[in-house]
This record gives C-alpha cells, sequence and structure tokens, in this order.
C-alpha cells in the first residue's frame, strides 16, 4: 500500500513556481530523500505535505486519507519537523515534549515509556530541564527530535535533520530512521548531506526548480547517469536542468 | 560621535519597519491615515473639553490647567513605568549587544544609542497622546506660532528624563545583583519606582492629588480657583505644564522653566554616561556569564496534560508567567486598578447627590470599558502573534486553528468577563449606585467585555506580527492600534447608544418625567445588532485569516 500519495501539486509564490506539478508516491515503511540546490522547492514541498502552506493544485494524501477533506485525521498520522524548528524560548525540554504529547493525545502510560528511551538515544541528560533559550543549535535539535517521535507518528516529514548534529548522534539518528522504517513507518527527509543520503535512502529524488528531475534508487540513479558517486550524480543532474 | 549616529539611524529604520510591517501587507500609507485619525480624534476630544472650560468663569482656567498637569504627571509615571519595563531588555538582555560589543565601538556610544531607542520605544504611544493635547491646548488658548515648537521641543526633553532614570536604575541594581534572573531586577526596580512615586505622594502631599471634602458648591469653587497656582514642585512634568501655559500666556516664566528642564534632563544624561562608562561593559559580560548557567533541576511546573486542550491552556500559563514583561505590566494594571477603585470611596461628598451618582456611575462604567480594552490590546492582541514560529507544530498537528483560537477565546472570556464584572460591582458599591443602573451596567458590561475581547483576539488574527517577540511592542505595532481604535469606537457607540435611555432615566427618576420605553427599547435593540457584529465578526475573520494563512 502506498503511504503518501501526491499528484499534480503545484505551489506559487508572486507568479513563480516553487513546485511545480509534483507527483510522488512512497511506499510504506520506505526512506525517501529529497535532494536539490537552494530554493529548488524541497522545503515548500515538504511544508505543502505537513500542511502548512495550501496548494495552488493537486492533492495530498496519507494512507488514503486526504488532507484536505480529513485533516485532522491526516494529521495526527505525522510527524513534522522544519528545517529552522522553533522551541519557546521559556519552556524547558521536558515542558515542550509535554505539550507536542499533549496536543497528540499521547497516552501517559506511552508517554512515560517512551520519553526515557528518546532522552537516552539522543544522550539528552539533564538538559531536558533547563530552559530551551540557553540550548545550544545541537542540543534543540536533538530535543526535536524527542518530540517528533514523542508520539509515534506514522509517516515522518524532516527537512535538514543533520545539521548542527555532532557526528554520534548523527549516527543514531541515521539508525533511528532505518529503525522506524523497519517498523513499517515511511519517511520523506530532505537534505544537502550527501552522503547521509546515500547511507539511508531506499530511493532518492532530485528537485530543481520546483520540478522533479529524477526519481529511483540510488543504484538507478547511477546506472542513469554512469557515475558511482552520488555528489558526482547530483552535480551532474542539477547542472544538466 | 559618527559610531553613534551611525548606529541610532540603523536601529530608526529598524524601528520604522516596525512600526509599519509589510507582514500583514497593510500598506504603510492606510497606517499613518490611521496614526493621523488617531491624532484628530484625540485632538478634537481635548478641543471641546478645553474649548467648553475657556467658557467657564474662574473655574475654568484653573481646571484646564489642573487637567493638563494632571495629564503630564500621569505621562510622567507611566514613562517611568514603560521604561524600566523595557530597559533591562534594551540594555542588557538583546541579541544584538553581543554584535554591537564585538565592534570597535565604545560602551558609551552604545549607550547613546541605546538610551534613545529605549526612550522611543517606551515613550512614541505617550507622544501620539501628547501632541493632540498639546495643539488642543494651544488653539483654545490662543497662544501665538512659538507655543508649538516649544511645547513638542520641552516634550521631547521632558522624553529622556524618565529614559535617563530607567537606564541609572537598571545599571545600579544589575552592578549591585548581577545573578539576578532577569524578572527580579525588574521586579526590583519598578518596586522602586513605586516607592518613589509613593513618598512624593506621601511626604511632597503635592496639591494636584488633594482631594477637597465638602458639600458646598461655593467652597469646592474656592479650591479648584486655589489650583491655578501650582510652582514648587519638583517633578519634571510639573516644569512642562509651566512652559505650556507661560508660553500659551505670552509669559516670559516659561523660559526659565524650558532652562530647569533641560538642564536637569542634561543632568541626568551626563550621569547615565558617566555612569555607563565606569559599569555598562563590565556588569553587561557578568549578566552575560549569569545566563550561561542554567539550572538543570525538574520543575514542578513540568508535569503532563494528556488532554489537548489542557496542554494547551498549561503551555500558555507557563509562557506567561516565566515571562516578565507580561505579568510585570499586569500587576502594574492591577495595582493601578485597586487605586482607582478605592479612589471611588474618596470621591467628594458633593457627588454623591443622586443625580451625580448616576454620571458618576455611568462614567465609571466607561471607564471600566476603556481598561478592559486597554488590558484587551496589550495582552489578547499579541496572543496570537506570540505562537510565532511555533505554529508550525499546531498546523501540521491534529489540533486544529480554529481550536487554538477558540481555546484562547474561551480562557480570555473568562477572565475578562471576571476582572469587569468584580470592577463594577466593587465599585458600585462603592459608589452606592442606584439599583436600576447597577444591574444595568452589569448586563451591559458582560457583553461589552465578549466584544472587546473578540475585537482583539480577532485582529490579532487578523493582523499578527509573527517576526516580534516581545508582547508590548506587537501591541503598539500598526495591527494594535487597529485593535485599540476599533475597541474605543465602539466603547464610543456604546456610550452615544446609552447616554440618551440613561438621561431618560434620570428625568424620569429625579424630576418625575414620563419614562421613554420606545427610546430604551431601541437603544437595546441597536446595541443587540453592534454586539452580534462585535463579537461574531471579529472572530470569524480572524479564525478565516488564520486558517487561510501560509506558515
Amino acid at each position: 500500500m502506498n503511504a503518501l500519495v501526491i499528484s499534480n501539486l503545484s505551489k506559487s509564490f508572486n507568479g513563480i513556481w516553487a513546485v511545480k506539478n509534483l507527483s510522488l508516491e512512497l511506499r510504506q515503511g520506505e526512506i525517501f530523500v529529497l535532494l536539490g540546490p537552494n530554493g529548488a522547492g524541497k522545503t515548500t514541498t515538504l511544508k505543502l505535505i505537513a500542511g502548512l502552506l495550501h496548494p495552488d493544485t493537486g492533492q495530498i494524501s496519507i494512507n488514503g486519507i486526504d488532507i484536505k477533506k480529513e485533516p485532522v485525521k491526516y494529521k495526527s498520522l505525522l510527524g513534522y519537523v522544519p528545517d529552522e524548528p522553533f522551541i519557546y524560548n521559556k519552556l524547558t525540554g521536558r515542558e515542550f515534549i509535554n505539550f507536542v504529547a499533549g496536543i497528540f493525545n499521547v497516552k501517559k502510560e506511552e508517554y512515560e515509556k517512551r520519553l526515557p528511551e528518546l532522552l537516552k538515544r539522543f544522550e539528552i541528560g539533564d538538559w531536558i530541564d533547563a530552559p530551551s533559550e540557553t540550548y545550544s543549535h545541537g542540543m534543540k535539535q536533538k530535543v526535536i527530535m524527542c518530540q517528533l517521535l514523542i508520539h509515534n507518528p506514522m509517516f515522518v516529514l524532516i527537512d535538514e535533520p543533520l545539521v548542527g548534529l555532532d557526528p554520534k548522534i548523527s549516527k543514531n539518528v541515521r539508525e533511528t530512521f532505518t529503525e522506524l522504517a523497519d517498523q513499517g513507518k515511511t519517511l520523506l527527509v530532505s537534505t544537502h548531506t550527501l552522503s547521509f543520503a546515500q547511507q539511508i535512502a531506499h530511493r532518492i529524488g532530485i528537485i530543481n526548480k520546483g520540478e522533479l528531475k529524477f526519481v529511483g534508487t540510488p543504484e538507478e540513479l547511477a546506472q542513469i547517469t554512469g557515475r558511482k558517486d552520488i555528489e558526482e550524480i547530483y552535480l551532474k543532474i542539477t547542472e544538466e536542468h | 560621535m559618527n559610531k553613534f549616529f551611525l548606529l541610532l539611524f540603523t536601529r530608526l529604520r529598524l524601528i520604522f519597519k516596525y512600526f509599519t510591517p509589510g507582514e500583514h501587507k497593510l500598506p504603510r500609507i492606510t497606517f499613518f491615515i490611521i496614526l493621523l485619525l488617531f491624532i484628530s480624534g484625540g485632538y478634537y476630544t481635548f478641543f471641546r473639553i478645553f474649548k467648553y472650560l475657556t467658557t467657564v468663569e474662574m473655574i475654568g482656567p484653573a481646571v484646564m490647567a489642573r487637567t493638563l498637569e494632571m495629564v503630564l504627571f500621569v505621562f510622567f509615571i507611566m514613562l517611568l513605568f514603560s521604561n524600566i519595563i523595557s530597559s533591562f531588555s534594551t540594555f542588557y538582555n538583546n541579541q544584538e549587544l553581543n554584535f554591537l560589543f564585538s565592534l570597535p565601538v565604545f560602551p558609551t556610544t552604545i549607550y547613546l544609542a541605546k538610551l534613545f531607542e529605549n526612550a522611543l520605544y517606551a515613550s512614541w504611544a505617550t507622544m501620539a497622546m501628547a501632541i493632540p493635547l498639546f495643539v488642543a491646548y494651544g488653539v483654545c488658548n490662543k497662544a501665538g506660532l512659538i507655543f508649538y515648537p516649544v511645547s513638542f521641543l520641552s516634550f521631547l526633553i521632558f522624553l529622556i528624563i524618565p529614559a535617563g532614570i530607567s537606564s541609572i536604575i537598571i545599571f545600579i541594581i544589575v552592578r549591585l545583583f548581577p545573578k539576578l534572573k532577569p524578572k527580579n531586577i525588574i521586579f526590583i526596580a519598578l518596586i522602586f519606582i513605586l516607592l518613589l512615586v509613593f513618598l512624593y505622594i506621601k511626604i511632597g502631599n503635592p496639591e494636584l492629588l488633594r482631594i477637597f471634602e465638602t458639600e458646598n458648591e461655593k467652597e469646592l469653587l474656592n479650591f479648584v480657583v486655589r489650583l491655578t497656582t501650582v510652582g514648587g514642585s519638583y517633578v519634571p512634568s510639573t516644569w512642562v505644564s509651566n512652559i505650556l501655559q507661560n508660553f500659551a500666556l505670552r509669559n516670559n516664566d516659561g523660559i526659565f522653566y524650558l532652562l530647569l528642564l533641560f538642564s536637569v534632563a542634561l543632568s541626568i544624561v551626563l550621569l547615565a554616561y558617566n555612569l555607563a562608562q565606569i559599569i555598562y561593559h563590565k556588569s553587561f559580560l557578568e549578566v552575560a556569564e549569569h545566563s550561561d548557567k542554567t539550572s538543570t533541576k525538574k520543575s514542578l511546573l513540568a508535569q503532563y496534560q494528556t488532554n489537548s486542550t489542557f496542554a494547551f491552556l498549561w503551555k500558555d500559563i507557563l509562557l506567561f508567567v516565566r515571562e516578565p514583561t507580561q505579568w510585570v505590566q499586569l500587576a502594574i494594571f492591577i495595582i493601578l486598578l485597586v487605586i482607582y477603585i478605592f479612589s471611588l470611596r474618596r470621591t467628594p461628598l458633593f457627588f454623591s447627590f443622586s443625580l451625580w451618582n448616576v454620571i458618576i456611575s455611568f462614567a465609571n462604567f466607561a471607564y471600566v470599558s476603556f481598561v478592559i480594552a486597554t488590558l484587551g490590546v496589550r495582552f489578547i492582541f499579541p496572543a496570537m502573534s506570540l505562537e510565532k514560529k511555533g505554529v508550525w507544530l499546531i498546523a501540521s498537528s491534529p489540533f486544529t486553528l480554529t481550536k487554538m483560537i477558540m481555546i484562547k477565546y474561551l480562557f480570555y472570556l473568562i477572565i475578562g468577563i471576571a476582572l469587569m464584572e468584580y470592577l463594577l460591582i466593587v465599585a458600585n458599591l462603592f459608589i452606592k449606585t442606584a439599583p436600576v443602573i447597577f444591574n444595568f451596567s452589569l448586563l451591559i458590561s458582560f457583553f461589552v467585555a465578549i466584544s472587546l475581547i473578540s475585537i482583539n483576539l480577532g485582529i490579532g488574527c487578523i493582523f499578527p506580527q509573527f517576526n516580534e517577540d516581545n508582547p508590548s511592542k506587537i501591541a503598539s505595532g500598526s495591527g494594535g492600534i487597529i485593535a485599540a481604535l476599533i475597541s474605543i469606537a465602539y466603547i464610543g457607540i456604546v456610550i452615544i447608544i446609552f447616554a440618551a435611555p440613561v438621561h431618560n432615566f434620570l428625568l424620569s427618576f429625579y424630576f418625575k418625567k414620563p419614562t421613554n420605553i420606545r427610546l430604551i427599547a431601541m437603544s437595546f435593540v441597536l446595541f443587540a445588532i453592534l454586539n452580534f457584529a462585535t463579537i461574531f465578526l471579529p472572530i470569524k475573520f480572524g479564525i478565516r485569516a488564520m486558517e487561510r494563512r501560509d506558515f
């Protein structure tokens, strides 16, 4: 079954197309990595799927649930992390995670089971009870990853997951993504970190000027472009288009 | 000096953008037209009051002079409070300062630029109120052309005094207690200012605030006439008042007060400048160093709320109690309200006649409505803007934007209605209002509170400022001014609607004239129509604006 179905999705800002006629289907348990240069339309695509932007045209559904027809049901399946996530400065990390768990109606037993696991996985320690205004960028990213996973989403949408993370936590994030996919969850990840894409992606999409130029497995892309290294493939495709 | 002007003008450009944010596509010219309308409305109101007073023999000029001095005294207190509240964040708790202190610029240059920035942020609303007051005063007294530039110049100098005093107080407190949290520093500074005001009133025993208790109209008149001579006060607002009065009457004494005001303002700035030279950079580093030491103890408030509505409300409450600029201002409002309510107990006996009793209770109703409108603009209007970049979380969650707005709405409704009804009940008990007027004001105020909350929350959704962190700055932006103007216009219309039936009630109750049932019924129908529009439309359009918005 397709977890995500996007058909003919378009969005323009002041007459300029940010996303143009994009169609895409993601399978359940798949990690799909979206690559593209700055301003290619990656963030707009993710925001459209998250329901933060209204599309000009097109449909989006997760597990057959249409975002326009059943927005609440649709969003209860979704976990989203934007490229510049914001945490309320005056809340501690724990209070912020409590808030997110609350608005996703997470049961108390599940919350109490999941939170210690997440804190341990992302090595947050005592910082969870410090005000978030004192956090480094990396610490904020760790808390954001915890809030994402506290409500156990079926579909995960992440814009630039590795910014500010140290190598050890980056490895944790990679492993977490793979585990989530193994549990049958679907992930759509936008990144500039090509090595990360190569390591975790089941399929890669390359977007440029709002249009999806290529979709395929890393091996298929290598075959088409005649190159093995993902950086070379990426540069070749984005330069050609 | 060039660096000072570079810093100042960079800031002024940013301030100009802040007052006219392009975020909600409100054309700048529209904003300035609205501001002009506001100033014109203020001018018209002051003009009517002063014009009337010029026609009243003897008592008129005295009351006019006392009104002017009283308003300027209130301005001075307001400026002290608003400068204190914004001083700490302007001089210490500000991201921009890290950048500025890394530049080859003297700390004193940074201080001067920040002093003027702070004065501008904290005083512009007072300035917008002062302009129509001065012009109306000048026109009604047939002042010469020199009056206008002198009055504005003296007011600009006047604005520097509370800004300078606030910076000195904050410098000293921070130097003495560098490890204190920002909220405690602001709290101590406010207590200090309150103490100064209290001492001034208690020990100084100013003529300005005296109430004369008499039942005799003639004695009251004599008392008011005596009020024309003030003098001898150490408060800068009195000097400004004296400058205005003397220049309006073409009296040379005004120059003395102008020079006095200027020399005191200059002395305060020089004192603050010297203090900044000695301690500003050092204390800035101490505050920055201390802010890096963070407590990681689990807060008792970090409770998990399984219900989404409670989780959302809990988040709002936590953010409110941890933001000193929020609760400190609310505390000041409440202190002022308590003073006001208890001052009603001291209403001169002359006003306890039945006729005055009804007029005072009606005026009190208007005043309490105005207080709720002010609280609405200051605390409810910024509510949506304060969600700012966190909206990504709400908009991508099953917790809908409509639900978020409605929770905020219900929360503010409970607080707003309770506060308004409480104020009116206590005030009416003190005034000993007639039961008919008592019940009437409680009924009307119930709907007035709902309308004012709808207007401020709805307009806050239509014109949010997601790029601003400071709720005071959000409230004083262009959207906040629109909300304030609509709130004031609404209160004005309600007063106009009920002025005629209250007048009719007075005539029928005290002079046994026939009651005009049709007039009373018509007023209630008009009030119902008005409230239908002010309760439903702002919230409806606010929700629609939020749902249509791209985040």
